[in-house]
């Protein structure tokens, strides 16, 4: 499969960026994007391609394209682009890495842009810094516990239904996908899937209505954007993480503002 | 080195109170629409606006009504006021945009919110030109005048009454004479008798006019896109939404979105096509 | 070198409560006086440095990602063990103790392993307070289920994000610790030397990838919880930034490296498919509690398969070979990863494989009629689904396609009963270290080890080492052993880069990535599943050719003072031609089979790892001696005083 790719090159994070066009040719299409990708670098290091005789890069020597990735498989949240309008690319419930060429036509245009954010700077071409989500659990998305001194596991059953639906919400990866999609550049998903996640446990519900506060508050100062209910986070969660903890998060934020708590 | 919580003492509106603050007070609209929609109805009545007008005065004159009525343009000034600002903070928090347009399978009325809910603004004022400026007295209408007034004024304005007789039957038990016009209502007003405006008269004049039953209608449509998608957002920003009554609440604010633009539009079509 | 494994006395099962017992402790006032550096963020990393942190110690901690919860901890997916016997099966300490040495192939220490087995119950307690959502019953009470190498159910897991769960955890534990301002997180951090002063490890130098910067820092100790080396054989299920540097950069400075031969091949794995593929996703070892694995009984049932002209459910009952059940009937496809393994490629190699011919079945059929479609998704869902993404083929229609692949390494830095290397002040933990997996490592134990070390081990063997460490004082980063380590950094980047002066275009130059494929080709077609005297020496050449090729033809773009992954690359892949050439030392040297160490002159008739204890039941420890220098080993042996060493028998 042959395609002409638009990739975002940026040196670093005060400067300017643009689009630059590469095409590249005989791609499997069992080729994941972030190995075509590799081919394309490959290529861009070379000068030359085992496979078409020559790219057609602005400059003869080219650094080759920047962009997160690490596990490969969909679970470390490290990869992630900006694909012809969608985070992650044209399918639903994949992250970056688990896209496959197949999912586009030969010959078509591919348009790669990193997640746009405030919060999430630019650090060379397709790498973004996220480290806005660390922050963001530092705040207080834990549940407050130092090593040993804690009950015997079993000690305190848990809903099955309240285990399951708080191990759908801690899937999270913390990709960004949800703020990049976000018309908002809000995180609301990825604060909501954490507080529901340890709001459903009973371990996690002492803090829940603190956490909830803590962690909307820093969302707010990095600059995130708030809901305004489009659940385009949604559609483009590689976990599937639903709205529902959106609006869980929300009535933890009331139960805080109702609460006795003086703070 | 501890982390520094001191915005925790701030009198600060976090984002999420700001949403709160603007679902309550669109829940507040809602229902007031939900009401006008209802007392509409009445203009369906052929009784020469008896029953309509009646509510209107009611509205117009009790007093718990006009603090009520204060609140409510203060609720959609200020549930205006605070979409924008978060509008402005939402902007701010993605500086340089995509060059792609996203193809994010997404609830296209959220997008459309902050320009449905302008397009309300701007309607309303068109709207109030047709109504509540007339209550004001800002703009020309159809006036009415009760009666039992009339009656107190027979022996000082005799002139006043006499024009009041022409137009229809003076009792005591106090009817209203409606239909007056603009320069009715100035013979009246100089006598010094109190005129209050006739709603059903100026409704049924105004749905009458092809094109501003088209606008009404543009109206409401705009009303149905900002009501679909705001209903809905009310139960997920209260944090109502879950896996349980998400349906429910589909269905609800379906039930209530359609009620509430049907209702106003069956109104306007009716007396448009004289039913 | 000293070998001692400060073993303490006294029957087994208390040597550790005998040495907490008398262990030196730092009174908490002092605590915060003392410094302890950590590198690497997963299980082990994080969980040591939430728990120093939570103790008082100033922690800094550093990671190559851009934040700690991308560390590859998170990619494990089947489970945790635990000997909790919740299940009433006949669990207990003892006995995951026993499976643990068994599945080891008894070339594991005794007392570390018995000290994990002790130590897994309260990992599960830590993680269940810190929130990880295990599976649990209808009743509210744990799940478990059932893994390679055991009879009993002792696997606690988290749908097939156990990894990613039990990392969340301690990451949350890490990012409260941070908020507290007890620990300093340093990511997109990479360490590029150690400082020894005084025969003490006392900083590092980090390289800051985003600048380029090269960064000093100080402390009273350090710990390595960097992972394994299984990326030197370019494909595995590693992820791509999984590297060895950290630990092979302690051994360049005089920490023993022992076992390097011990790599592990998970037997579950999506077979290769391309030369431009960039690495082998796992197919959890849970799969194997329901799906079973086959292949044609017939040769030329295979061969249409693999021409297209059939399909795997056209194959019927009879004519399919389940041949982990034939051959193992007492664990079935249960059986350790090693032996699941070797079975496939004897399977391959015979000319029975599927897909490519390097390929076996691992068909559900069975457990969909048995338990319903529903219950099947629930349990393997989103395994499943990561199937589908990648083949395109839908696994509850037509079997999956599997094959090992490399996926773990027991080898690493010898460490004593406290985690300690030979450099006094340097300590290893989790898959870094050696300690605990023997020569294989049992499905569901990495998890409880990194834990173990990160959680319960090295908060107590840290505060024995630094009892008498405040008397030093703060440790200074304008030392003249930092400069000599910074400037060795420096000209170790330069030199680097100084390969590539030329233009690509105008050269034949190649990448890095290509020389990293190439090594890996190598590996594993020489020192992989199956080595003998032969492969090795071919490896040992042709490792030491493609070096030189490298030096001589590849190109680093950029340079050392931006983010510059290529560098990055390089860098790793300079100390995966020294290790390589390591790890094909030691399997040379270990004229033996056992675990996944498969010499092929060394084994029964029916094909089964034959061990050599009379020889070889010792840990090698290999010395540096400089680049190009040959390494020297010394052995610490291994007794078992507790055990009984039997064959090692699934069948």
């Amino acid at each position: 499969m042959n395609f002409t790719l638009h990739i975002w090159r940026q040196e670093c994070a005060n400067a300017k960026g643009h689009f630059e066009t590469y095409k590249i040719e005989n791609i499997s299409p069992d080729c994941s994007f972030l190995e075509m990708l590799d081919i394309l670098n490959e290529q861009l290091i070379t000068g030359s391609t085992p496979h078409s005789p020559l790219l057609t890069p602005h400059s003869p020597i080219s650094h080759p394209v920047c962009f997160d990735n690490d596990c490969r498989e969909g679970i470390c949240g490290m990869c992630g682009l900006y694909i012809n309008g969608r985070p992650h690319g044209n399918d639903d419930g994949i992250t970056t890495c688990q896209l496959h060429m197949r999912k586009f036509k030969d010959g078509d245009d591919i348009w790669i842009e990193p997640w746009r954010a405030k919060a999430f700077p630019v650090i060379r071409d397709l790498v973004v810094d996220r480290s806005a989500f660390d922050k963001i659990i530092q705040a207080g998305g834990y549940i407050s516990t130092t090593t040993g001194g804690v009950p015997d596991a079993n000690t305190i059953p848990v809903p099955k239904h309240a285990a399951d639906e708080a191990m759908d919400a801690a899937s999270c990866i913390g990709c960004g996908a949800c703020v990049a999609a976000c018309k908002n550049a809000s995180a609301m998903l990825f604060v909501g899937a954490k507080v529901c996640h340890l709001a459903l446990l009973p371990q996690g519900q002492v803090e829940a209505a603190d956490r909830a506060k803590k962690m909307v508050a820093k969302m707010d100062e990095l600059g995130f954007g708030s809901c305004t209910n489009t659940y385009a986070c949604e559609a483009e969660c590689p976990k599937l993480i639903k709205r529902q903890n959106i609006s869980m998060l929300n009535r933890q934020w009331i139960s805080a503002l109702l609460g006795r708590d003086k703070k | 080195m501890v982390e520094n919580n001191s915005y925790m003492n701030l009198p600060k509106i976090h984002s999420i109170s700001k949403k709160i603050l603007v679902g309550a007070l669109g829940a507040f609209l809602s229902f007031f629409l939900l009401f006008h929609a209802s007392a509409n109805l009445l203009i369906l009545r052929h009784d020469g606006g008896e029953w309509y007008n009646a509510f209107c005065h009611f509205m117009g004159t009790y007093v718990i009504v006009k603090v009520l009525e204060i609140g409510l343009f203060a609720a959609l000034l200020l549930h205006a006021g605070l979409a924008i600002w978060l509008a402005i903070t939402n902007k701010m928090a993605r500086p340089k945009g995509y060059h792609k347009p996203q193809r994010s399978k997404t609830h296209t009325g959220s997008k459309l919110q902050m320009w449905t809910g302008i397009l309300i603004f701007a309607c309303l004022i068109m709207h109030f030109t047709d109504f509540y400026f007339v209550k004001i007295g800002w703009v020309k209408g159809k006036y009415m005048v009760n009666t039992e007034e009339l009656m107190k004024m027979k022996a000082t304005q005799p002139a006043a009454v006499s024009f009041a007789e022409q137009r229809g039957e003076l009792s005591a038990k106090g009817n209203w004479i409606a239909n007056l016009t603009a320069d009715d209502k100035a013979v009246l007003q100089e006598a010094g008798v109190e005129v209050e405006p006739d709603f059903y008269h100026q409704a049924r004049e105004k749905f009458k006019v092809l094109y501003i039953v088209i606008a009404y209608l543009v109206f409401f449509t705009v009303v149905w896109f900002h009501l679909r998608h705001g209903f809905a957002a009310i139960f997920q920003t209260f944090g109502l939404y879950n896996y349980k009554y998400s349906r429910a609440i589909e269905v609800l604010g379906q039930i209530f979105t359609w009620g509430v633009c049907l209702m106003f539009t069956t109104v306007v079509l009716l007396v448009y096509f004289g039913l | 070198m000293n070998l001692d494994s400060k073993i303490p006395s006294g029957p087994l099962a208390e040597k550790w409560t005998n040495y907490k017992a008398s262990q030196k402790l730092v009174n908490p006032a002092n605590k915060r006086k003392l410094d302890i550096i950590v590198v690497g963020t997963g299980l082990a990393g994080a969980s040591a440095a939430a728990s120093f942190g939570a103790m008082g110690f100033n922690v800094d901690i550093f990671c190559i990602q851009d934040s700690p919860r991308r560390a590859h901890s998170i990619a494990a997916q089947g489970g945790i063990n635990a000997a909790k016997n919740y299940q009433n099966d006949g669990d207990s300490v003892e006995r995951l103790f026993r499976d643990t040495i068994k599945g080891g192939d008894y070339r594991a220490r005794e007392a570390n392993v018995y000290r994990l087995a002790e130590v897994s119950g309260a990992i599960i307690d830590q993680c269940v307070a810190q929130g990880v959502p295990f599976a649990r019953d209808y009743g509210g009470l744990l799940d478990n289920r059932s893994f390679g190498g055991a009879q009993v159910s002792r696997t606690f897991y988290a749908k097939g994000q156990t990894g990613q769960q039990l990392l969340l955890g301690a990451y949350g534990a890490l990012s409260r610790e941070i908020a507290r301002g007890t620990v300093k997180l340093h990511t997109r951090s990479e360490m590029m030397d150690l400082v020894v002063v005084d025969g003490r490890a006392r900083g590092i130098i980090v390289r800051n990838l985003v600048t380029g910067d090269l960064e000093r820092y100080a402390a009273h100790a350090v710990v390595l919880a960097t992972g394994g080396y299984g990326n030197l054989y370019y494909l595995s299920t590693n992820a791509m930034n999984s590297n060895g540097s950290a630990a092979w950069i302690c051994h360049r400075r005089g920490a023993a490296f022992a076992n390097p031969c011990y790599v592990q091949i998970h037997p579950t794995c999506i077979p290769v498919h391309g030369d431009y593929q960039s690495k082998l996703t796992l197919m959890s070892e849970s799969l194997r509690n329901d799906g079973r694995i086959w292949v044609p009984k017939k040769k030329e049932d295979a061969e249409a398969i693999r021409a297209g002209k059939l399909k795997p459910t056209e194959i019927p009952e009879e004519n399919r070979d389940y041949y982990l059940e034939r051959r193992y009937p007492a664990f079935g496809n249960l059986v350790p990863r090693d032996v699941a393994s070797r079975a496939a490629k004897e399977r391959c190699d015979a000319g029975y494989g599927v897909g490519t011919g390097y390929a076996v079945y691992l068909d559900f059929a069975d457990a969909i009629q048995r338990l319903g479609k529903d219950v099947v998704e629930q349990k393997y869902g989103n395994l499943f689904q990561m199937y589908q993404k990648i083949t395109d083929e839908n696994p509850y229609e037509t079997p999956m396609m599997i094959y090992p692949a490399i996926h773990y390494t027991m080898g690493g830095l010898w460490v004593d009963y406290e985690l300690q290397t030979t450099i006094p002040g340097l300590f290893a933990a989790g898959e870094a270290n050696f300690s605990d997996h023997g020569a294989n490592r049992l499905g569901a134990s990495a998890l409880m080890q990194g834990l173990a070390d990160g959680y319960f081990v090295l908060p107590y063997t840290m505060q024995n080492y630094l009892a008498d460490q405040i008397n030093v004082g703060k440790i200074s980063s304008t030392l003249p052993e930092f400069d000599e380590a910074e400037n060795n950094v420096k000209q170790r980047l330069e030199r680097l880069l100084s390969t590539s002066n030329l233009s690509p275009l105008t050269s034949r130059q190649k990448s890095v990535d290509h020389f990293h494929k190439a090594l890996g080709k190598i590996m594993w077609e020489y020192c992989g599943m199956a080595r003998n005297t032969e492969s090795l020496t071919k490896a040992k050449q042709l490792v030491k050719e493609l070096e030189d090729e490298f030096w001589k033809s590849v190109f680093i773009p950029g340079s050392a003072n931006e983010f510059n992954p290529e560098l990055e690359k390089a860098c790793r892949l300079e100390d995966y031609f020294e290790l390589a050439q390591l790890v094909i030392d030691d399997a040379m040297h270990r004229e033996e089979s056992c675990g996944g160490h498969f010499r092929t002159e060394h084994q029964t008739e029916d094909g089964e790892t034959l061990r050599d204890d009379e020889h070889f039941m010792y840990v090698a420890a290999w010395e540096y001696h400089g680049h190009g220098q040959p390494e020297t080993m010394e052995k610490e042996p291994l007794v078992y005083e507790h055990i009984k060493i039997a064959n090692r028998n699934y069948k």
